[in-house]
């Protein structure tokens, strides 16, 4: 197992590595940021001279490696836009996202176990053909528009619940502002959370009744029903542990499409997050916090895949060997 | 006509004629492939053709609203540049469609022979593949395109950059979400490989391919079919968030997904028709798409018994 | 307002709690918030908008482009190099330092220094402190924009920016990227202090009690959010959230114009969006003809009237109503029939192909615009490959000039016709980096020579004359395609008694004269 880990840090580094040049590679199409930074009226020479100052004119390796020995103290470079290091920026822009997509992560959860389960077992029910009819229309209304049809119907219209940004935030320990613990906080979640589970949900619910529904076929559940064991225990714990691998990596892998859709959610919400962040990043060509944030993001990935193969690894034993050869 | 009949007599049509729901689903969709493939004969006006545009025919309400501006030439009203929702809609859903549907097999067919070679083979070549697929799993889609239509412009210019935006665009969107297939197989195969069948298999020595690509891959096809499905809407939308940064569809070739985006920005101002009816195209498309891939799963699923 | 929140099933509970919103605030959404609390870092519409909320100026424009005094009670011109202004006596700054024209020379000598605002003041030499309230402003050549060029003169407290801070850094440093003591900190005369700020997010705002004007508004605080979605943004306006919200997008004009608790307020704006036709890159658009047949071809009143919904100005020149080079004669063009003939007789009625680009973030509906040209161009024609792109990549692709047609909008910093030709119009020069923004690469000399003499021509009258004959000329030889004046546009809550008073042409809401009801 120790190897195993080991192993697994040494090829995040070099992930991490791979990274930053795409990154750099990228920054170079998204714009200028000098152009974002000075007014239009601007000369041509006093723009260059500030290229020359940010170092933006000198050669690809000589920036990537002066950003790799700033990534080793822990210094991504200074926000062009906000005027400080981008991971101070990034860090103070986290715990928002975060908390939107724990939220998410946990309804989704909730909600696609039982109707997943449910589908599976009565699949020929009405219900089991309204929950997976109504999740193709929510994959297919793209998230931006449910987003601003929310806001429609439960801010402008009802006026029950508000229509952009995160409230009243309580500062838990330093640098993590939440809003979970005031009403203020959990009405502004509501909308975004929704509108973020409506993508991910459809997608779980149809995996689990899939899975579910071939388990529910296998010898041993067979074997389980001849041996006499309660239905509900055979489903629910015989049956469901077996659908559990597969849900596991593909829950894994989606992170990275959460990920991409707090992007768009977080936009149209005004949440105060690292997805909108990005996006304004991107459209000012604040190029060395767009490649902080690919570099953040890149470690988030690589850290939860590392602990999904782990996990993989004890539900499956198998496989540590089967990978370690 | 003996491959007609071949078709006729297979298992697979025999199944297909006893379920309604896979007939329904098939119908609908064929309809609206002849229907936006064959737009060119059926659309009342070309969309493409520039000069049959007029800026003052734009939002337009549909016929049947009675609305004073209402025009008999565009049964569906018009979109904000003057062009008849109906006709638009129509190629701009074969754009989707190709986009679609494109997208998810290349993606699928670089995933599931990644994920397979990764998990039957394991050691440094899976590590190696599933390195390379936490590399591409943290730029997301509008990364990769940022860069592939970057290179594109710097190679080719600008000018013919609406001449190649639906390869590229295929070329970006299933390039850039391989690795959720990669993956997803990968985990897939870990499982399978050490069962019964494939030991057998290999004991009477068949050649490795055979036994990836015959033996353990349909046993894999689970959870990859569910993911295709959905990938088929998200890929679609991933095309309209791409035109919006100015790397989707030339605006003068809008897809369903532009469509709907652009009708984004009227929901407010009462002009309902722009977003709604392509809305309504895009989630008909995608729900006959997946009552189809369900059907067809659930017959091509060895593990399942089929009655 | 009190606002209701209703959470539903999770909680399972009816809750009526809300924030209920203290005295007078103004709850205010922007598309983006001022990058710094330096006003001097970055000269943009935003910083400026900024700097009249937080700063003073000397002088600013009153609603009918006249000057009004600000910090500056009166002044007279010495001689053609001086003006002399008297300052207003028993302004504090926020750090409780008094203002006096000592704050005066000092903010001119930092303006010079500020890479953004050196180019404005290049004329400007150093100001003559005559006493403690009167103060004399140089320039090294006549010029005629003088009181113009103080409306972007806000004293800044001289004696707070002045020595180290902490870190060591002189407190005047003007840093663009990183730390600096005045991107963070700020001590102006104006009517709002910053006690929080949050980038990217929130801003509070409260009055400056010690402020000099007792007949200002009666705001007590401001939170500033910035909101860059349109549709949220209008949203936020519609369910209450917010009650002051800039810009508007057009197609949302109506409902908010129905809505009996919102003002919608929308002014004849200033930026001209115009086409330019490079020649030099397809041979076809050097040819008058063909750019003449461009400018009848394009319909500008259906753009203004489809997708600007009658919020913006057709345009036939780059001078708006009321700008000295204005010139009545020229008016929009706009004849399909006489386009194609003009085509015909160039020697192009196949037509031809051209690629144009415009952004898709920078002005109103830009996107849009570019794309209803395509149509238009192709009745004559005109075959037009279209690239659309966000803002940050457009200008590097612009300066290349990778395209025939290039969409530009502008506006003059100086509210003066000589700042459209020398930016745009002028033969380009690298050296000189006159026609910065010539993209067309038109170059008659007789503008460069026109414009050039207007600079120093003091006569008003004359200097009108010759911008107003550069009009003509650009006019005649088509020298670029004139769309529409884009019109400003606020929506304020009716709460906001006189919010259509305190907005401009500039776009700087005076937000130190708003009343709340």
């Amino acid at each position: 197992m120790f190897a195993f880990i080991i192993r697994r840090i040494t090829q995040a580094i070099f992930v991490m590595l791979v990274i930053s040049v795409i990154g750099f590679a990228i920054k170079q199409s998204v714009g200028d940021p000098v152009r974002e930074i000075t007014g239009i009226s601007v000369s041509v020479a006093e723009r260059d001279a500030l290229r020359d100052k940010l170092g933006l004119n000198d050669p690809f390796p000589v920036q990537w490696f002066r950003f790799v020995k700033g990534a080793l103290h822990g210094d991504l470079g200074n926000s062009f836009k906000y005027k400080r290091p981008a991971v101070q920026v990034i860090l103070s822009k986290a715990p928002a996202t975060l908390e939107l997509v724990l939220t998410t992560s946990i309804l989704v959860v909730l909600l696609s176990i039982p109707i997943g389960i449910y589908a599976a077992i009565h699949s020929k029910s009405w219900w089991a053909r309204l929950a997976m009819g109504g999740s193709i229309i929510g994959v297919s209304i793209p998230v931006f528009l449910t987003a601003i049809l929310l806001i429609y119907v439960f801010a402008v219209w009802l006026q029950w619940l508000p229509s952009f940004g995160r409230g009243e935030l309580v500062e838990i320990f330093p640098g993590w502002k939440s809003g979970f613990f005031t009403w203020s906080g959990l009405a502004h979640l509501f909308l975004p959370t929704i509108s973020l589970t409506s993508i991910m949900l459809p997608l779980f619910i149809r995996l689990i009744r899939a899975e579910m529904t071939e388990t529910l076929q296998t010898e041993y559940v067979k074997y389980a029903r001849a041996r006499g064991l309660k239905e509900n225990r055979i489903l629910y714990v015989h049956a469901f542990k077996n659908t559990l691998l597969p849900v596991i990596t593909v829950g894994g892998v989606q992170l990275g499409t959460l990920i991409a859709f707090t992007i768009l959610t977080e936009t149209v919400f005004q949440w105060g997050g690292m997805g909108s962040m990005f996006i304004k990043a991107v459209e000012d060509a604040d190029t060395s916090l767009m490649v902080a944030y690919l570099v953040f993001v890149g470690l988030i990935f690589v850290v939860v895949n590392t602990v999904v193969d782990v996990i993989y690894g004890y539900v499956n034993p198998m496989i540590r060997t089967g990978g370690g050869k | 006509m003996r491959f007609f009949k071949k078709i006729t007599g297979s298992n697979l049509f025999y199944n297909f004629l006893r379920d309604p729901m896979a007939i329904g689903s098939a119908t609908v969709l064929l309809f609206l492939i002849v229907a936006s493939f064959g737009a060119p004969l059926f659309a009342p006006h070309n969309p493409y053709d520039q000069t049959t545009i007029d800026i003052m025919d734009a939002e337009l309400p549909p016929i049947w609203t009675g609305a004073a501006d209402a025009d008999s030439r565009f049964l569906l009203g018009t979109d904000p540049q003057g062009r008849g929702m109906l006709s638009t809609m129509l190629y701009g859903m074969r754009v989707s469609v190709l986009i679609g549907v494109g997208a998810v097999v290349l993606q699928s067919l670089i995933g599931i022979i990644i994920g397979l070679i990764a998990g039957y083979k394991g050691g440094r070549l899976e590590a190696l593949l599933m390195r390379l697929a936490d590399v591409q799993l943290s730029f997301s889609t509008y990364m990769v395109a940022i860069f592939i239509s970057a290179v594109f412009q710097g190679i080719f210019g600008m000018g013919v950059y609406s001449d190649y935006a639906l390869g590229l665009l295929i070329l970006v969107i299933g390039f850039a979400e391989w690795p959720q297939y990669a993956r997803t197989v990968r985990a897939s195969v870990m499982a399978e490989k050490n069962k019964e069948y494939v030991e057998a298999a290999r004991v009477i020595g068949l050649p490795q391919w055979r036994i990836m690509f015959r033996h353990i891959l349909p046993n894999t096809m689970t959870p990859v079919l569910v993911i295709s499905t959905v990938q088929v809407a998200n890929a679609i939308m991933s095309e309209a968030a791409l035109s919006f940064i100015g790397l989707g569809m030339p605006p003068s070739q809008p897809s369903l997904g532009s469509l709907i985006k652009s009708g984004f920005d009227y929901i407010a101002s009462g002009s309902w028709w722009i977003s709604l009816f392509p809305g309504i195209a895009l989630v008909v498309l995608i729900l006959s798409i997946n009552l189809l891939g369900d059907w067809l799963r659930d017959y091509l699923n060895p593990k399942l018994y089929k009655d | 307002m009190k606002k209701k929140f209703i959470s539903l099933c999770l909680a399972g509970a009816l809750v009526l709690t809300g924030s209920f919103v203290s005295a007078k605030t103004l709850r205010l959404a922007m598309d983006a918030d001022p990058v710094s609390l330096d006003p001097l870092v970055q000269l943009s519409g935003g910083m400026l908008q900024y700097s009249h909320i937080v700063f003073d100026p000397l002088v600013r424009w009153s609603s009918t482009m006249e000057f009004e005094p600000r910090l500056a009670t009166s002044w007279e011109r010495i001689d053609p190099l001086t003006l002399r202004m008297h300052l207003r006596k028993g302004v504090k700054f926020h750090s409780g330092n008094d203002f006096t024209a000592k704050d005066v020379a000092w903010t001119i000598d930092r303006l010079k220094k500020s890479q953004d605002f050196k180019g404005l003041f290049e004329s400007f030499t150093a100001a003559e402190i005559i006493d403690d309230y009167t103060v004399d402003i140089k320039t090294s050549v006549p010029y005629g924009l003088t009181m113009n060029m103080c409306t972007y003169i806000f004293p800044m407290d001289s004696k707070f920016y002045t020595g180290k801070d902490e870190k060591g850094q002189p407190k005047d440093a003007i840093i663009k990227t990183d730390y600096s003591f005045a991107n963070v900190n700020e001590s102006g005369t104006g009517p709002f202090q910053v006690i929080e700020r949050e980038q990217g997010q929130r801003w509070l705002l409260k009055a400056f009690p010690g402020y000099w004007d007792k007949n200002h508004g009666n705001i007590d605080e401001i939170v500033l959010t910035p909101i860059s979605e349109n549709a949220t943004r209008v949203a936020a306006l519609l369910a209450g959230d917010v009650d002051f919200i800039m810009p508007v997008p057009p197609q949302d004009f109506d409902r908010i114009d129905s809505d009996k608790k919102i003002d919608l307020i929308t002014m004849p704006g200033t930026r001209i969006i115009t086409l330019q036709l490079n020649g030099k890159r397809c041979p076809p658009l050097a040819n008058p003809k063909v750019r003449l047949a461009i400018d009848y071809a394009i319909n500008n009143p259906g753009i203004v009237q489809k997708i600007m919904k009658n919020r913006a100005t057709v345009a036939g020149q780059n001078s708006p109503k009321g700008y000295a080079g204005y010139n009545p004669a020229l008016t929009p063009r706009y004849d399909v029939n006489k386009a194609k003939e003009l085509m015909k007789e160039a020697g192009y009625e196949k037509g031809f192909t051209a690629t144009m680009i415009a952004p898709n973030n920078r002005y109103v509906n830009d996107e849009k615009i570019s794309q209803a040209i395509v149509a238009m161009l192709s009745k004559i024609g005109i075959k037009i490959n279209l690239k659309t792109m966000p803002k940050a990549q457009y200008w590097d692709e612009f300066d290349n000039q990778v395209a025939d047609i290039q969409l530009i909008g502008w506006h003059s910093d100086t509210e003066d016709s000589a700042n459209f030709f020398e930016y745009l119009y002028l033969c380009p020069d690298k050296e000189t980096g006159k026609g910065q923004y010539n993209s067309g690469n038109y170059c008659n000399p007789k503008v460069d020579e026109l414009t050039l003499a207007s600079n120093s021509e003091t006569d008003l009258t004359k200097r009108a004359k010759m911008l107003q004959e550069v009009e003509q000329i650009l006019y005649d030889d088509a020298a670029f395609t004139p769309l529409h004046w884009q019109m400003l546009s606020w929506a304020a809550s009716t709460k906001l008694s006189n919010a259509k008073d305190i907005v401009n042409v500039m776009n700087f809401p005076y937000f130190g004269d708003l009343n709340m009801e």
